[in-house]
This record gives C-alpha cells, sequence and structure tokens, in this order.
C-alpha cells in the first residue's frame, strides 16, 4: 500500500487595511460602471432639481420674503443629498432583489463593508453639482450671500451618510421590494412636503412639527443651514447628534441585515 | 413573339367569401366589447388610481399650505380651486402613458392592436373609460380640501362641461403622447417632466401675477393653466377670466391629442 501525501493547503481569509482599500477601489469601480448609463442623466435631473426647485418655490408666493428665500435656498440640497442614497438607493437594491441579482452581489469577494462605503461615495459625489447649483440659483435669484463655513463639510459628510444608511437600511433589511419601493416614492413626498426642510417648522400643524424631531430630516436641514446661514440656527449640536445617531443606528441594521445569514 | 397571360379564375368551390367586418353595426359592438378586454386591466387599477389621485390633489394641496407662514383666504381658495386640476392631470397625463410604456415593455403592446376590432374603436373606448374613472378621485380631493381649508366655493353648473372636457383632454393627450412617441424612456422623461411642470410652474394653485411675463404668455396656450381656469369658473366667482379663450385651448389640445392617437394607431412600422 502506498501513501500520498497530499500538500496542505492552508485557508488564507484575506483582511487587513490593503485588502479593505482594494475591494472598496474593486466596488467603486463597479458601482460607477453598473450606472453609467443612469449617473449622467442622475446629475442632470440633480441639476435641474435644484435649480428648479430653489426658482420654482419662489413663484407660490407674490413677493418671497428672504426668510422664506434663504429656507428655501438652503433647504433644497439637503434633498439633494438626500435623492441618491435615500430615494434611489433602496430602489435599486429592490430592484437587485426582483431580478435575482441581489445575491450573486452579496456573494462578491469583498468585504460587504467596502460594498457599503462605495455606495456612500457615489450617492455622495452625484448629490454634489446638484448642490452647488442649487446654491448659485439661489444667490443669482434671491441675491442670498451664504457663509460657507468649514462646518458645511461636516453637515454634507453626516447628511449624506445618515441618509444613505437609511436607504441602505431599507433596502437590504425589507423583505418585499414593492414595501421597499413604496416606502422610497413615499419619502420624496416626505422631504419636500412634511418636513420642515423647505420652510420652518411652525409652518406645520403642531403635532406634525413634533413628530418630525425625533426623524433626522428636520434636524439635517438644520446642521446644512447651521453651515450655510448661522444666523437662522440656535441649537445645531443636538441637531448634529439626532443625525448621527440615526446614522449609526441605521448602519447597524444595515450591517446586521447584510450579515445575516438566511 | 407575344405571350398572352390569361389569369386563371380558382374553381369557385374552394373560394372563401372575404369578409372584412365593417360598418358602423361593427364599430359599435367593438367598442362595446373593448372596455373589458384585459388590456386595460382597469378593476385592478381603478382603486390605486383613485389613492395617486387623492395624493397629487389633496396631498399636493395640503403641502401646498405649509410653504406659506399664514394662509389667506384669497391664497386658501387659490389652493382649493386648483386641486381638482392638480388631480386630473396624473391619471391621464402620467399615469395612461406609463401603462402604455409598460405594455410595450412587456411586448403586450402588439398584441392589442392586432385585436380583430377598429383601432379607433379601441382608442374611443379608452377615452370612454379613463374620462369617468378621473372622476371619483378628483370630486374626492376637492371634498378632502375644502374641509381642510374650510373655504366656501360657489358651485355653477360651468363645473360639469368644464370638468368633462379637463378630464377628457387629460386623457387624450397622455394616450396620444404615449402612441405617437414609440420610444417608452422619451415618454417617461416627459411625464417626469410634466409633474415638475404641473407643480412648480404652473399657475394652478397661485394667480398667475406671480409668473414672469413671457411664462404666462406660454401657459396660455398649454393646457394646465387653461385647465385650472374653467375649473376655477365653475367652483367660485370671480377668480377666473379669459374663459372661452381656455376652453378653446382645451379643446384645441383635446383634438391634438385625438391627432396624435391617429397617427399613431394608423402608421405602419
Amino acid at each position: 500500500m502506498t501513501t500520498v501525501t497530499v500538500p496542505y493547503a492552508p485557508i488564507v481569509v484575506r483582511g487587513g487595511p490593503a485588502y479593505w482599500l482594494g475591494g472598496y477601489r474593486t466596488m467603486l469601480r463597479w458601482q460607477l460602471a453598473s450606472l453609467r448609463v443612469w449617473l449622467p442623466a442622475l446629475t442632470v435631473i440633480q441639476v435641474l432639481f435644484g435649480a428648479g426647485m430653489v426658482l420654482g418655490i419662489g413663484l407660490l408666493f407674490e413677493d418671497i420674503s428672504p426668510a422664506a428665500a434663504l429656507y428655501v435656498s438652503s433647504g433644497v440640497p439637503v434633498i439633494n443629498l438626500l435623492v441618491i442614497g435615500l430615494i434611489l438607493g433602496p430602489q435599486l437594491v429592490a430592484d437587485q432583489k426582483a431580478q435575482g441579482s441581489y445575491d450573486f452581489l452579496q456573494a462578491l469577494p469583498v468585504p460587504r463593508t467596502t460594498t457599503a462605503a462605495a455606495w456612500y461615495t457615489v450617492s455622495l459625489v452625484g448629490a454634489l453639482p446638484g448642490v452647488v447649483v442649487a446654491l448659485l440659483a439661489a444667490q443669482l435669484r434671491y441675491g442670498i450671500t451664504f457663509t460657507v463655513s468649514r462646518a458645511l463639510v461636516a453637515a454634507v459628510l453626516l447628511t449624506a451618510f445618515t441618509g444613505t444608511m437609511l436607504g441602505y437600511a431599507l433596502g437590504h433589511a425589507m423583505s418585499n421590494p414593492m414595501a421597499t419601493r413604496m416606502i422610497a416614492s413615499l419619502l420624496s413626498f416626505v422631504l419636500v412636503g412634511f418636513t420642515p426642510i423647505l420652510f420652518p417648522p411652525e409652518q406645520l400643524p403642531g403635532w406634525l412639527a413634533a413628530l418630525n424631531w425625533w426623524f433626522p430630516f428636520r434636524h439635517m436641514a438644520v446642521i446644512v443651514r447651521d453651515a450655510l446661514a448661522p444666523e437662522m440656527v440656535a441649537d445645531a449640536p443636538i441637531s448634529y447628534l439626532v443625525v448621527a445617531v440615526w446614522g449609526v443606528g441605521c448602519a447597524v441594521i444595515a450591517a446586521w441585515a447584510v450579515g445575516r445569514r438566511r | 413573339m407575344n405571350t398572352t397571360a390569361t389569369r386563371q379564375a380558382p374553381p369557385s368551390a374552394g373560394q372563401l367569401p372575404s369578409t372584412i367586418r365593417s360598418g358602423a353595426g361593427h364599430w359599435l359592438r367593438s367598442l362595446h366589447r373593448m372596455p373589458v378586454r384585459p388590456q386595460t386591466g382597469a378593476r385592478q387599477w381603478a382603486p390605486m388610481m383613485a389613492v395617486a389621485q387623492v395624493f397629487m390633489g389633496a396631498g399636493m394641496a395640503v403641502m401646498y399650505g405649509f410653504f406659506y407662514p399664514e394662509v389667506d383666504e384669497v391664497t386658501a381658495l387659490y389652493i382649493a380651486t386648483g386641486t381638482p386640476t392638480l388631480a386630473l392631470i396624473p391619471l391621464g397625463l402620467l399615469m395612461l402613458p406609463e401603462s402604455v410604456n409598460q405594455q410595450r415593455l412587456e411586448g403586450t403592446f402588439d398584441f392589442i392592436w392586432s385585436l380583430p376590432a377598429p383601432r379607433t374603436a379601441q382608442a374611443t373606448s379608452t377615452f370612454l373609460l379613463y374620462t369617468p374613472l378621473s372622476l371619483p378621485g378628483m370630486v374626492l380631493s376637492l371634498v378632502v380640501v375644502t374641509l381642510l381649508c374650510g373655504v366656501q366655493l360657489s358651485v355653477s353648473l360651468l363645473i360639469v362641461p368644464a370638468v368633462l372636457l379637463c378630464a377628457l383632454m387629460a386623457v387624450s393627450v397622455g394616450f396620444g403622447m404615449a402612441l405617437a412617441i414609440s420610444n417608452p424612456m422619451v415618454v417617461s422623461v416627459i411625464t417626469s417632466a410634466l409633474t415638475f411642470v404641473v407643480l412648480l410652474f404652473s399657475p394652478i394653485v397661485y394667480p398667475p401675477s406671480h409668473l414672469p411675463g413671457w411664462l404666462f404668455a406660454v401657459h396660455q396656450a398649454l393646457p394646465f393653466y387653461t385647465m385650472a381656469v374653467v375649473i376655477r369658473a365653475g367652483l367660485s366667482v370671480g377668480l377666473a377670466s379669459d374663459l372661452t379663450q381656455s376652453f378653446l385651448v382645451l379643446g384645441a389640445w383635446t383634438v391634438a391629442g385625438w391627432a396624435m392617437t391617429g397617427w399613431g394607431i394608423g402608421r405602419r412600422r
């Protein structure tokens, strides 16, 4: 009897920062490639939406007051920041689930955090042209000069993060793609009309304003507004806290949803 | 040398009679059958349509109210009388084109038009079905808004022809556009752009004096402001002017919608 010795193949689980960065780069390329038809169109839509909202809401008034104009102009960029991550993102994931490509994407040999990080990058970068154009339109139409402070970077990064994570949690944790799509399209209505982003909370009925305090959208508007026009905002730190808590909470839910075994 | 070709008549025994059905009787019978065909899927769509109409009508009206620091009586009246217009637009101009798009993408579009019924009867049945179908959602959102805003409307009989013409116009133009433009992507872009134009840049829930002059001039030839004018005239006194002109513009758009439909169903591909 002969004995054959098989060479021992060690199981290597790859890890470490370099591997993570490699995965992030790959996933970023992957997502840009899969959105290649959409991304230019999306940027155009974002720019048109930004400028259109700033100009269009002014038409509701015979003569828009400076305060209302400032609310609209500083609120539109917040919605721009949420469009891709919060509204489009869950619908893309729902499409993947409906088409059956979801499991394939989850099986790609990259850390799943890199997928999330790459998606965050895409939704942030895709929003910026709209943000810039909305602010420029406001400057031209209403003659508003924004005091852009360094806090703007933090506010924009945090708003986009929480929006994207909320969208990520919605898309991944909900198993019914139809329900995901419904909620996402409902959210677009809620953001424009039923949260105090484009107008002060005092204009909402009391209960709705109180309810909004517990959701992150109003606070996103507060922190972005605090960075653009500090004189309008009294208590930004608590809003930073609320937005951050929502962001982390949604990230945890998304991590659970992505990581669970099925 | 001459060759003479003579055509031989087929033996009359095997000849099938040519039976291309036509005539008013056939057309009317087809019209009668068409609404129940599966294509319209009206039974499962109807509740969803009413919900969408209430959202776009009453929901938007509530939303507009939030944008004003203080909603005075005139503003409230404008919002309330603009609501039926907002509620009528989505069914004809947004949802109907989208459902035609859906048929094109699913491939059922060609099947439907190959059914043995005159195409004009099919198109007419679509108009006849969707025009009344858009009314319940509109009435519901008007009731909701009147209760919420607490405005006093003075309804006149004019509202009947106004609403019927507006609903027919929206259905005709939406259907005609979806048939005349064969690329579903283009139709989608147009309907999305329309939503934006209707909700923000059309003087439906605010007086036209808010618009720059050139934009108002454009709107006098478009069907959105004119819709608002005729419906407002049926619900209130003293807010609307240019009534005859608005009816004419709406009538012209309706006919244009029929022309687009006719061209769309008649051409060979």
